[in-house]
């Protein structure tokens, strides 16, 4: 038994530094579905943090979290967008509206902001400071994937990895919220990924193409 | 159980509608499952009116200040379902945009809003108020016009991103509860929260971390600048009953989210924090909006511009405070929303009529159309403040908490957007009613459409000669549970 624990005591403390490095990956893919994939990876860094938490915490539900942050995250969500690709028939590249090299730099420098950003707040309360300081990352680059990619995919999943920063976040600080509360969000987020999906289907069908930047009729 | 009906119906009816929505019958059906909706919310507010709040389980609650919103959602929700009757006629049903996909996303809508005001615990609201959003975002898509779908890919991003703000705000706040000795269970509960403030009052700064993140996701849904990018969009491209639930409900349900929060923050470290920011966000979005309303070319989007300036008006009351300002915060919801709706199914049946919304292709209303023009008029005198109608009162309770408090720069951005906002708006409606070159293609004003027009101009002027006692009585209890 001491062997379970000690991985689970590793994996929580070396988590952050595989989600750090899906972050970056993230800042360079140059395709939809690399980034899918990658997202699936992060989900998958998050399952394992779950599972040492809830060893740890000996937490009947987290080990019912960790089912559904699996099921959901890392099986359906992303299958789901893989397929839509399949469907849409776009062009594959991600199109940013910044280079490759330079966004990993944008990424590089938020994790240090990420890391400066928590580090009072940590040290006050005695939470995990890599595992917030990850998951404040993981919002801010999910938020910067967002308005740096110009494909309504990929703001699917900059929203994506954003929703997991703040999961990240609750389970850092709090163990994460009470069952109920956690099934009803991931409900939110099965439906929302659900429309965005149909209107991203519209957005083809309307416009011929996935760009949202050209989305720009409606101002002032 | 009495809690249980005004969810479950909703739920059930959008259910019946899918399932046996077609053909014609999905509006006279609406029309029931509407009707005893609203009865079910009634009797809600009536047994919180007459007794006292209502519990069910852990996760409902109503009491004075739920049953005051709900009064409002199923007063307009109502009239909407009621507007929509014939307003629907000429959409010819693809795929997500048939009379029985409209209904059944409306009355999905509906359940969700009732939701965020029977919430107990501060989790459930997040997941109610982020279910409006994904409800609503196909139906301000429904017109599947390129604008249409532009407006709600646009709504469903910016709500979302907003949204999850909040709920990075609700987890700090679920943390402090944590660190100040309440249990899991508790942490999230507003009763449990509001009876604990003097431990909470130790967290002071990740409340205030809480409160700023969550004045910034929750206000996206009011529609507070610079974060109300979504709203001119989504209530321009919405079909016009559309407009009037997400105006005159939906912003009043995420402001009552905010007042939710703001009492525990303002309670455990000191109001001057939480009703700083509110007074902020609530000039900006005045005087901005207020700005905007003159270059406005779109006659929804001029009224989307209002409802900012108005969600504005009603954050400077909540940030005064002060029972008058408070009182006049809650007293102008309930107005705006009368207005607004009235301005929106107005400014349905000129777009049917017109096939435009455009104002610089309106014109000659006053002679081709004048039951339209009138409901019009009447509308922007009422919205822009003037007495006999009701807005005048709330906005001079405001205003007078204003210069109670020597709050003079408020009172004077106040009084000078409001004289902007009356030359703008009065400008743009002479513009459309009396312009003699464009005539309207039809002149139909069915008496589904008129009916609840008249209601709410009736409403309008009985609030603002005389508020009646009963809803006084609510208003005075809803300030009291704050």
């Amino acid at each position: 038994m001491d062997l379970v624990q000690f991985a689970a005591g590793k994996t929580l403390s070396s988590s952050a530094v595989f989600l750090l490095v899906t972050v970056l990956l993230l800042a360079a893919a140059q395709r939809v579905s690399t980034s899918i994939k990658l997202f699936a990876l992060q989900s998958a860094i998050i399952t394992a943090q779950v599972m040492a938490t809830a060893y740890t915490e000996k937490s009947a539900e987290a080990w019912v979290v960790a089912a559904m942050v699996f099921g959901l995250k890392v099986i359906a969500i992303p299958s789901t967008l893989l397929w839509l690709v399949e469907r849409l028939k776009t062009r594959r590249a991600v199109e940013p509206t910044i280079s490759g090299a330079k966004a990993v730099f944008v990424a590089v420098f938020m994790i240090f902001l990420s890391y400066a950003a928590v580090q009072p707040y940590a040290l006050e309360s005695h939470i995990a400071a890599d595992a917030l300081s990850s998951a404040v990352a993981l919002i801010l680059v999910g938020a910067f994937l967002m308005v740096n990619r110009r494909k309504a995919l990929m703001q699917i999943i900059g929203l994506l990895v954003l929703e997991n920063g703040i999961f990240l976040a609750a389970l850092a600080t709090t163990f994460g919220m009470p069952l109920v509360i956690e099934i009803g969000i991931f409900f939110d987020l099965l439906m929302g990924i659900l429309i965005m999906g149909i209107f991203a289907f519209r957005i083809r069908d309307t416009f011929d193409h996935l760009d949202v930047t050209k989305l720009r009729r409606l101002r002032g | 159980m009495i809690l249980l009906l005004p969810l479950l119906i909703p739920l059930v009816g959008a259910a019946v509608l899918l399932g046996f929505g077609t053909g014609g019958r999905a509006r006279v059906l609406a029309l029931v499952i509407g009707a005893a909706e609203i009865f079910a919310v009634i009797r809600v507010v009536l047994a919180v009116y007459f007794e006292q709040p209502l519990q069910f389980g852990r996760f409902l609650r109503a009491d004075a200040l739920s049953a005051f919103f709900l009064l409002n959602l199923a007063l307009v929700s109502g009239l909407a379902l009621v507007y929509s009757f014939d307003y629907l006629q000429h959409i010819e049903g693809n795929r997500f945009s048939s009379p029985r996909w409209f209904y059944t996303l409306v009355f999905f809508f509906v359940f969700t809003m009732v939701g965020v005001c029977l919430s107990a615990n501060l989790g459930l609201l997040w997941i109610m108020m982020e279910a409006t959003t994904l409800a609503s975002a196909l139906l301000v898509g429904f017109y599947n016009t390129r604008g249409a779908v532009e407006a709600g890919w646009k709504y469903l991003i910016v709500c979302t991103v907003g949204i999850a703000f909040a709920l990075f705000g609700t987890i700090v706040l679920y943390l402090a509860a944590i660190r100040s000795g309440l249990s899991p269970d508790a942490a999230l509960d507003w009763m449990a929260l509001m009876e604990s403030v003097p431990r909470l009052g130790g967290e002071i700064s990740l409340l205030k971390l809480a409160f700023v993140f969550v004045i910034v996701g929750y206000g996206t849904k009011v529609g507070f600048v610079p974060m109300h990018s979504w709203l001119p969009d989504a209530h321009a491209e919405a079909p016009s009953p559309i407009s009037a639930l997400l105006s005159a409900v939906l912003l009043n349900c995420a402001m009552y989210t905010l007042l939710r929060y703001d009492a525990i923050v303002a309670r455990a470290i000191g109001a001057s924090f939480s009703h700083t920011l509110l007074l902020g966000f609530g000039v900006a979005s005045l005087v901005t909006a207020g700005l905007l309303i003159i270059v406005q070319r779109d006659l929804k989007r001029l009224l989307a511009y209002s409802s900012i300036e108005h969600m504005g008006i009603v954050a400077i009351g909540v940030g005064l405070g002060g029972t008058l300002g408070l009182y006049g915060a809650l007293l102008h919801t309930f107005n705006h929303s009368l207005g607004k709706s009235l301005l929106f199914f107005a400014a349905g049946n000129v777009r049917q009529n017109f096939g435009t919304s455009r104002m610089d292709r309106i014109g000659g209303l006053a002679r081709s159309s004048p039951q339209a023009a009138m409901a019009l008029s009447l509308g922007t005198v009422a919205i822009v403040g003037l007495p006999p109608f009701a807005l005048f009162v709330s906005e001079f309770a405001i205003l007078s908490e204003a210069f109670a408090q020597s709050q003079i720069l408020v009172a004077a951005l106040f009084l000078a957007t409001l004289s902007i906002v009356f030359g703008g708006m009065f400008h743009h409606l002479s513009g459309m009613l009396f312009r003699e070159e464009q005539s309207a293609a039809s002149t139909r004003l069915e008496w589904s459409e008129a009916l609840p027009i008249a209601i709410t101009v009736l409403g309008l002027a009985w609030l603002g000669v005389h508020i009646p006692a009963g809803l006084q009585g609510l208003i005075e209890r809803a300030i009291a549970v704050l």
